[in-house]
């Protein structure tokens, strides 16, 4: 039998199933709920319950939104000639962060992973191929992570779009910025002395 | 605690927290373990992309009596799969190499010749020769997990092989003579037969000259891999992939 009372044991087992939450995190976060105002508790249920329904991938470049096309891709200043292709959609706000990109976005929702038995059917691909082959593209920058699984998944993209007339590249990889050379490994330090430029 | 400094090769990794990982190593000194590597998603300065699977690496460890995680400390990248270009086939060679070592080796138990056999396939995995080396580590993985029998032999009659056909099923072990295979089983040609003999008699570095087109020993490969699904009495993820890419 629960030693909590039946709604409780029931959040406490939803909050569970979230990434990092433990038992003892779930009790904590159940109890502070508890404890807050009824319009607090409403406000939170009310955020997840519109994430689910009002959130939906763009149908141009599979980014999260909640208006179709997404911000970037309905937005008439930034670049839609110039795509950058992310793994994830969390990828795109490191992207932002610069604030020197004014292109536009493909979110592949994954990398081909032969462990986790992803294939190219299961990444989002296709509305990809149909942009690119549209002539709808000037450039596709290739921004999946410098992980095997990453690269892989950047050398079959630029597989598939080397027949289109696509200038393809990828990202840099290099030695932080702000870091000491002391510590960076042999593949980064490699990586670095390989893209090198003139100054 | 006890304070260690080992060869390993990272076989996987799983996410712990907000940004450890869990490690599983394959030392050379004392076979496959796990660790905890803290912070190792967030600060790149212990670990950088030594964490990689398939990274060979000297890691410092320390062990805690009676607890079965270790505590990752570092990890110096000795040689990474990132050195070399990666395409999806080389990917999933290397995927199927972890999922195997993680699977069939057990826990603390020091595996020298496994370990050498890792490092000898990992050193001729390219974009270019990838058929090669996986056909070589399928085929003796199986040997020295000690599920093959002599390939030269029937394993019904014991007639020898050698210019004769050879023929496999999935659901038994070794290769058959013509007189004792049954429904159901597959032929080796003699090409791949007498290559899968040479496998077991030669260094890798023997057959690295070689052309490998991805059609070549299709049936040694097919041979091995089910040969391995077998004895680990499961389907393998990474096997699958393969098959589909050629292999």
């Amino acid at each position: 039998m629960s030693r909590f009372a039946e709604p409780m044991s029931r959040l406490i087992e939803e909050l569970k199933k979230l990434p990092g939450i433990g038992a003892k995190n779930a009790q904590r976060l159940a109890f502070h709920i508890l404890r807050s105002s009824a319009d607090d508790a409403r406000a939170l249920a009310d955020a997840v319950r519109e994430l689910k329904e009002k959130l939906r991938l763009c149908s141009i470049c599979n980014n999260i939104t909640d208006v179709d096309p997404c911000v970037y891709c309905a937005s008439p200043t930034r670049n839609q000639r110039l795509v950058c292709v992310v793994e994830e959609p969390t990828n795109i706000s490191s992207v932002e962060k610069t604030r020197s990109y004014n292109g536009v976005y493909h979110v592949l929702h994954g990398t081909l992973s032969p462990l986790h038995g992803v294939g190219p059917e299961d990444l989002r691909i296709g509305n990809l191929l149909l942009r690119v082959q549209a002539s709808e593209v000037d450039e596709v920058i290739l921004a999946t992570n410098p992980t095997v699984e990453g690269e892989a998944t950047a050398v079959y993209l630029a597989d598939l779009l080397r027949s289109a007339q696509v200038k393809i590249t990828r990202i840099a990889t290099g030695v932080p910025a702000g870091s000491d050379i002391e510590y960076a490994d042999e593949v980064t330090m490699a990586r670095a002395m390989e893209g090198r430029h003139e100054v | 605690m006890i304070a260690h400094q080992a060869e390993a090769v990272v076989l996987r990794t799983w996410p712990l927290h907000e940004a450890d990982q869990i490690v599983s190593l394959f030392t050379r000194d004392q076979g496959k373990i796990k660790g905890v590597a803290k912070a190792a998603m967030k600060s790149r300065r212990r670990f950088g992309g030594a964490l990689e699977p398939m990274t060979y690496v000297r890691a410092s460890y320390a062990e805690k009596p009676k607890q079965e995680l270790v505590r990752l400390d570092s990890c110096e990248i000795l040689s990474s799969p990132l050195s070399h270009p990666v395409d999806y086939v080389r990917a999933a060679v290397l995927a199927f190499f972890s999922e195997v070592l993680e699977d069939t080796l057990p826990d603390h138990d020091p595996q020298e010749t496994v370990f050498r056999l890792l490092l000898a396939v990992l050193e001729y995995t390219r974009v270019e020769q990838p058929w090669m080396p996986l056909t070589y580590f399928a085929l003796w993985v199986t040997r020295l997990m000690g599920w093959l029998p002599d390939l030269s032999r029937c394993v019904f009659c014991s007639v020898p092989l050698t210019g004769a056909a050879a023929f496999f099923h999935s659901q038994a072990n070794g290769l058959f003579c013509a007189q004792h295979k049954h429904g159901g089983y597959s032929q080796l040609s003699f090409d791949s037969h007498a290559l899968a003999l040479r496998v077991f008699r030669s260094p890798i570095s023997a057959l690295v000259t070689e052309p490998w087109p991805r059609n070549r020993a299709v049936d040694l490969r097919r041979f091995a891999l089910r040969s391995l699904e077998r004895n680990m009495e499961r389907k393998l993820t990474t096997a699958a992939v393969l098959s589909r890419l050629g292999g």
